[in-house]
């Protein structure tokens, strides 16, 4: 993977989050060992019941996940996943490669339905309507939602259009308006000031922080209700990953934000709220500092710290 | 011992593929610049502004010029060009962006790829029996051969290539161009026009390009469509010239003079398919360099 760099993880870090005083002295558990209930359950096949955290009840909601299910032809990538994201929030999603938070998070925008033999059950409700629902027009659920992608793909053509590209596609056309609301994602996305004399110049010649950040502002220049962040450092390198973090910790104040991450230092310093997720289920869902500090779950301790997963 | 003597047949064997390879290349090469140096060699003597400028006087032994030749292919060309590479681009898109028709674009693809092959003078034919017997009756004129006849063979040709790259550049293009412009809310068709098809530009302007030198070095689907003309005319409801038939013509005849005319305008097709090859590597090192950035 190109993106490796970014992904390393520095126990380091991790231990002046959590627990300074206590070294890794407990053996690693084996599978089956009784030490992970829950893994275990699921390594069996069962959805058990994950261990949700009161307080991610208690706040608005803007996403309302419920038993919600997806199968890729005839293996079954979700199960029952039942999680209600905060509005105005930023929460991250965790978990191995493979636990099924890429696909969750491109249920949201219906972005699975273009491949074949994706079926769903259960709902996704925005703002209380269900986005799996029959009336559901896809076009106008994704103008609501705004998505960054692993790689950065910007397209090819100017950076001016590329910022602007969801307002055109909506046939907007008043050039002043164009060129407030481009001034104003560029900013947001914390790239005015590099980008401001060359708007013209094709997007390609950016760098990769550079045009992940063109990507964001592309994302947020329609001002949509929830911003889907697919990993969206791991194909740069440390410092670019630095900056966009901040970007993200800047735009969760304005924006709803759902980010899978790989990088669990990454979801410790950017989200309010984390779930982790194994083998399509959800294992334990909290405040970020509770997932981090105080998680109820061994399993989720185990893999915050890096010794299981 | 052993392992240096292993080592040493190796080198050999290595050698011995180098030298076959290198040896067959040279052998193509050889044969190309022969042809070519020929042909220089032979058509250059005739050569002359004239020859560019000038039209058939009819007289055998000072035949004039090629002028309604060279502006006949070029003409041909494009129109043929404005029939094919809008169908042939469309064509590929389908082919390319809607994969959940597979059952239909499967066979397609086949389509395309026999077309691809089928002889040209089966081509000539079809376009007599399709574009001029018909015109004929319906106008009730005993010869209806026409540039426009000649176009739309040529055009047939044209679209399964054009179709063909078309499908193979869009396909180049990252999957996450789709996705990016789909998960703004774009629908298919402003997703395929405004971000897939331009990011595989130069590879379709490529392909276009090449098409159009494949069919202005084409005889035999003139031969029964447009059939050639001695004169200079813009007007393809009337029979129409082309240098391949007009080389054609006065290769097989009997005249030295109108011989010597016909290397000077192989030479002449030449420079242009050359001059066309060209412009499509400047387009590919453009497009080349725009990946880079």
């Amino acid at each position: 993977m190109p993106g490796s760099v970014s992904m390393t993880k520095t126990p380091a870090r991790i231990e002046t989050h959590s627990r300074p005083s206590t070294p890794v002295v407990r053996p690693i558990p084996q599978a089956d060992s009784g030490q992970y209930p829950l893994i275990d359950a699921i390594k069996r096949g069962e959805t058990p019941e994950p261990m949700r955290h009161e307080s991610v009840q208690s706040v608005g909601q803007i996403l309302d996940i419920r038993n919600f299910e997806l199968w890729y032809g005839a293996t079954k990538a979700l199960h029952g996943i039942t999680m209600p994201i905060a509005a105005g929030k930023v929460t991250a999603l965790i978990g191995p490669s493979g636990c099924g938070k890429s696909t969750l998070l491109r249920s949201v925008n219906r972005l699975n339905d273009l491949i074949d033999g994706v079926r769903t059950s259960g709902t996704i409700a925005l703002d209380g309507k269900d986005v799996y629902a029959r009336n559901v027009d896809v076009i106008t659920l994704r103008k609501r939602l705004g998505m960054v992608f692993q790689k950065p793909n910007p397209f090819p053509m100017s950076i001016f259009e590329n910022v602007v590209y969801a307002l055109r596609i909506a046939g907007e056309r008043r050039k002043s308006l164009l060129q407030e609301a481009c001034e104003k994602a560029l900013r947001q996305a914390a790239l005015w000031d590099e980008v401001k004399d060359r708007l013209k110049a094709s997007a390609m010649g950016l760098s990769g922080g550079q045009q992940q950040r063109l990507c964001i502002a592309r994302a947020i220049v329609s001002e949509p209700q929830v911003l889907l962040l697919d990993e969206p450092c791991s194909a740069l390198d440390p410092i670019a990953t630095l900056r966009i973090e901040e970007l993200i910790i800047e735009i969760g104040r304005r924006y709803t934000v759902l980010i899978v991450t790989h990088n669990m230092q990454q979801a410790a310093r950017v989200s309010d709220f984390t779930a982790f997720m194994y083998l399509g289920r959800l294992v334990e869902y909290g405040r970020t500092a509770d997932i981090f500090q105080l998680p109820r779950l061994r399993e989720t301790e185990d893999y915050v710290t890096g010794r299981f997963g | 011992m052993s392992l240096s003597f292993k080592e040493s047949r190796r080198r050999t064997a290595s050698a011995f593929m180098y030298a076959l390879c290198a040896a067959s290349t040279l052998a193509i090469v050889t044969v190309l610049l022969m042809v070519a140096g020929y042909l220089a060699w032979i058509g250059a003597s005739s050569l002359s502004w004239n020859l560019l400028t000038t039209v058939p006087t009819g007289d055998v032994a000072n035949p004039g010029g090629m002028r309604h030749a060279i502006d006949g292919t070029i003409v041909l060309v494009l129109l043929a060009a404005m029939l094919g590479v809008p169908l042939g681009v469309l064509a590929g898109i389908y082919l390319s962006e809607y994969p959940e028709e597979a059952r239909l674009t499967g066979p397609l693809r086949f389509i395309a790829d026999v077309l691809t092959g089928v002889p040209s003078i089966v081509v000539g034919i079809l376009g007599y029996e399709l574009l001029v017997v018909p015109v004929s009756r319906l106008t009730e004129n005993s010869i209806s051969f026409s540039g426009f006849a000649g176009a739309g063979a040529l055009a047939f040709i044209m679209i399964p290539i054009v179709a063909r790259t078309t499908e193979e550049m869009l396909r180049l293009v990252p999957r996450s161009y789709r996705e990016g412009s789909l998960a703004l809310g774009a629908t298919r068709s402003q997703t395929i026009f405004r971000v897939v098809l331009p990011g595989a530009f130069g590879g379709i302007t490529t392909g276009i390009v090449l098409a159009m030198g494949r069919i202005a070095g084409e005889t035999a689907p003139l031969l029964f469509t447009a059939l050639g003309s001695r004169l200079l005319t813009h007007d393809p409801r009337q029979p129409f010239p082309s240098l391949t038939l007009q080389i054609y013509t006065y290769a097989t005849g009997p005249y030295p003079e109108q011989r010597r005319l016909a290397w000077a305008g192989m030479l002449v097709l030449l420079a242009l398919l050359f001059v066309l090859n060209l412009a499509v590597r400047i387009v590919a090192a453009r497009q080349a360099r725009g990946r880079l950035h």
